[in-house]
């Protein structure tokens, strides 16, 4: 049946007209374009099928061998994280500590300075002074603190410092002569600050 | 045939039992051994003063634990190869990093395993901080471990430690803010499960959060640290000059009524609560201790009196050195004189008992009641700390004939330093009381304040009658004995003196004084109000231990605040006629 080239040679079999005859010489060149495609096909599509299965379970497994190796990147990271965090706290906590009252006064004296608890003002608008002026008659609270805080025990203060050493005994060697100068001018009783036997001698502040 | 079924039906059963009827128990039998439930720790809220200073913050500390039937000796892994490290070493190492010694920590393991021979958990110190815990942890111990520990920290240390109170080591509120404002501070700790591997790094995505963990509100405070750490500085010095037993100093605004400075002698440091022996100096007698207020409570009579319109400041009366009124009480004055003739002005500024008698019958001893009780003596302030006393004002029905004129000048009733404060705010703030503030309200996460104080001043006395009273107090200020002593330069001052014998709690007096100066400044624009109160000054029994504290705590504020001077000149009212 599917032979149709027998039946043009046979002509008188059957009485086909020449037109029938001519319409199947056309179906020759469709049926074997055709057996072709049914045979190529499934190669391909099993082929790209397997393809695609072996790509995906390579790219998960990739994928999965990524992510655990991330998930250890993250824990590294992580752990770097409360260290860095850990340290963030100790030093905040350290300054903390030192921008504490106490710790403040300690080291303002230490380094000479006094406060002034009789404050002026000068009046812009027409040059008026407000207050009654006098000088700074030393420390106001006191040298010792009285006012304990457990947290500063160890900590030196800034004049103490290793590394402040020169700069330590250079102030020490300023205030010194500063306090030897009111005693030769011993005329201006009120300027003369009392010598403090265990802190740095205060300098005159007018 | 029937062999078979009865095999398949003994796997289907042992099937159904796994899948079904023990599922449950199972998975979660597997999932234990591989998941690890740890606590998220939420973190207790911050005490901060006004400036958002943290007075107490909650940082993370860390205990050292150990296995006591691990403890033995183990290899260490170093440069130069495995190092056998004995128990001895060991400890040795561990004790040279925690302050303790190594038999110290020898007993400790003993002891754990006299009491369980098992014993899995131990504690070596508690509560270290991070160098030490890296320290240790360097040390690559397989058998110790170290657990978080928040732990409450006060950067100040004693600087309002007496409001600030403390809480116990295992975190527990125990005093002061800590314990009165705990509903604000306390976190809610939260707990997170997580899968992990062999190797302990935990599998991705297997975090499952079991319960939140919640923060804690912070609480903010009216409090100036640095104002309070200089008048507890100054305090400590006069006190311990003076041989005090205790004292106190209340700075307090005018205008809003806010506590900017409590300051409490002695000091407790909330760091090292232990370093205070005696438990009473570990709260703030200005709010629990309530004492006769002395002289200074004379201001509140002169007050009440000019309310009345009993009588101006240049009212004149004889004060006698002893006074007999015809109800039959007995007053005196506190050394002998002869009569004086007085104006109310000269009453004030001698601090005459008897002339403070004569003046105060002028109003009926209700009259006088209800303008104790409406500047607050009798009942606790609106500050809300804890355990506050509210003084003795007995009704005035059950007043007996001394205690009529006894209460005229602060005798036979007692306050706190907080009321005496605020007496003295109300006189500055032309006799509006404001509410006593020491809380200004709770911080949470998001930013919003909750716990908002009202702040709605309540009149008492008359405008004229606060600002003649405050006349009549800048006079006692520039006249009185002790004007020498508490001179501020340039300013205008209001203050009053009291010198009051202590009760000994058992009906009677001790031989000790309670001395205190009560006053504001700059007297014609008041701004703060500074009351100073000191307990048997043995050394200086008068009130003249307590003004220099005065005189150096109100030069600190007016310059701390920038108070200009006006230059005004002060009334001049004559004190005698």
């Amino acid at each position: 049946m599917s032979d149709n080239l027998a039946r043009v040679l046979r002509p008188t079999w059957e009485n086909i007209p020449g037109p029938a005859a001519a319409e199947p010489t056309r179906h020759i060149e469709i049926v074997s374009p055709r057996s072709q495609q049914k045979a190529r096909p499934k190669i391909v599509y099993a082929l790209s099928a397997v393809t695609g299965v072996a790509v995906i379970v390579i790219a998960q497994l990739l994928l999965s061998v990524g992510i655990s190796q991330s998930a250890y990147e993250v824990s590294r990271l992580q752990a770097s994280q409360v260290e860095l965090g850990r340290t963030a706290e100790s030093v905040t906590e350290d300054l903390v500590r030192v921008s504490s009252p106490q710790s403040l006064a300690a080291n303002a004296e230490a380094l000479g300075m006094v406060t002034n608890s009789n404050p002026l003002f000068l009046r812009l608008s027409d040059g008026a002074v407000r207050g009654a002026p006098a000088s700074a008659i030393g420390s106001q609270a006191g040298t010792a603190s009285l006012v304990p805080n457990a947290l500063l025990a160890g900590v030196p203060l800034i004049t103490e410092l290793p590394q402040n050493t020169g700069q330590g005994a250079s102030l020490g060697g300023s205030a010194s002569s500063q306090a030897a100068e009111p005693v030769a001018a011993a005329s201006v009783p009120t300027v003369v600050p009392e010598a403090v036997p265990d802190a740095l001698p205060t300098p005159t502040t007018r | 045939m029937v062999m078979l079924l009865l095999f398949v039906t003994v796997f289907v059963v042992r099937l159904v039992d796994i899948q079904v009827v023990r599922a449950e128990t199972l998975s979660a039998d597997s999932l234990g051994n591989r998941s690890v439930e740890q606590p998220v720790y939420g973190s207790r809220g911050d005490i901060v003063d006004s400036n958002g200073v943290v007075l107490a913050g909650t940082v993370m500390r860390y205990n050292i634990t150990l296995s006591p039937r691990n403890a033995k000796e183990f290899e260490r892994t170093t440069d130069t190869g495995d190092v056998t490290v004995t128990l001895a070493q060991a400890v040795a190492e561990v004790a040279a990093l925690t302050g303790q010694t190594g038999d110290e920590i020898l007993t400790i393991i003993s002891d754990a395993l006299a009491a369980d021979k098992d014993s899995d958990y131990a504690v070596v110190v508690r509560a270290v901080d991070v160098s030490v815990f890296r320290a240790i942890d360097a040390l690559d111990i397989p058998w110790m471990y170290a657990e978080k520990n928040p732990s409450r920290v006060y950067p100040d240390g004693a600087v309002a430690g007496n409001l600030v109170g403390f809480v116990s080591s295992g975190g527990e509120a125990q005093a002061g803010i800590e314990l009165g404002q705990d509903s604000c501070l306390a976190s809610t700790n939260g707990t997170e499960t997580y899968e992990k591997g062999a190797d302990g790094v935990r599998l991705p995505q297997s975090t499952v959060t079991t319960k939140t963990a919640k923060d804690g509100g912070d609480v903010v405070t009216t409090i100036d640290s640095d104002l309070n750490w200089f008048v507890q500085q100054a305090l400590a010095k006069q006190a311990i000059a003076t041989g005090a037993a205790w004292g106190n100093v209340v700075v307090q605004e005018v205008k809003t009524g806010k506590l900017v400075a409590v300051a409490d002698y002695p000091s407790v440091d909330p760091n090292n609560v232990n370093g205070t022996a005696n438990p009473d100096d570990r709260g703030s007698r200005a709010f629990t201790a309530s004492f006769e207020p002395g002289s200074t409570f004379k201001a509140l009579t002169t007050a009440s009196v000019l309310d009345a319109g009993a009588a101006t400041p240049l009212s004149r009366v004889v004060a006698p050195y002893r006074y007999l009124p015809p109800n039959g009480a007995n007053v005196n004055d506190s050394s002998g004189h002869a009569d004086l003739n007085l104006t109310l002005t000269g009453v004030m500024i001698e601090s005459s008992n008897t002339g403070m008698s004569k003046f105060g019958e002028l109003i009926s001893d209700q009259q006088r009641y209800d303008y104790m009780t409406k500047f607050g003596v009798g009942s606790t302030t609106e500050s809300g700390f804890l355990a506050e006393d509210s003084g003795i004002l007995h009704p005035y029905e059950d007043w007996d004939n001394q205690t009529k004129y006894a209460t005229m000048f602060g005798q036979g009733l007692t306050t706190t330093a907080i009321q005496v404060s605020s007496m003295y705010q109300t006189l500055a703030n032309n006799g509006v009381r404001m509410p006593v503030q020491l809380i200004a309200g709770c911080r949470h996460a998001d930013g919003t304040m909750t716990d908002v104080p009202e702040a709605v001043g309540t009149p008492v006395v008359s405008a004229t009658a606060a600002r003649d009273t405050a006349d009549i107090l800048e006079m006692v200020y520039q006249k009185a004995w002790l004007a020498k002593t508490w001179e501020i330069p340039g300013y205008r001052v209001a203050a009053k003196t009291g010198t009051a014998q202590m009760p000994d709690g058992q009906g009677g007096y001790t031989k000790g004084y309670l001395v205190s100066v009560s006053g504001f400044a700059p007297a014609d624009d008041p701004q703060y109000v500074v009351s100073v109160s000191l307990a048997d000054p043995v050394k200086l029994n008068s009130s003249a231990a307590s003004a220099p504290i005065f005189q150096e705590v109100m030069s600190q504020v007016l310059k701390k605040y920038r108070a200009v001077p006006s230059g005004a000149t002060a009334p001049a009212l004559p004190g005698t006629w």
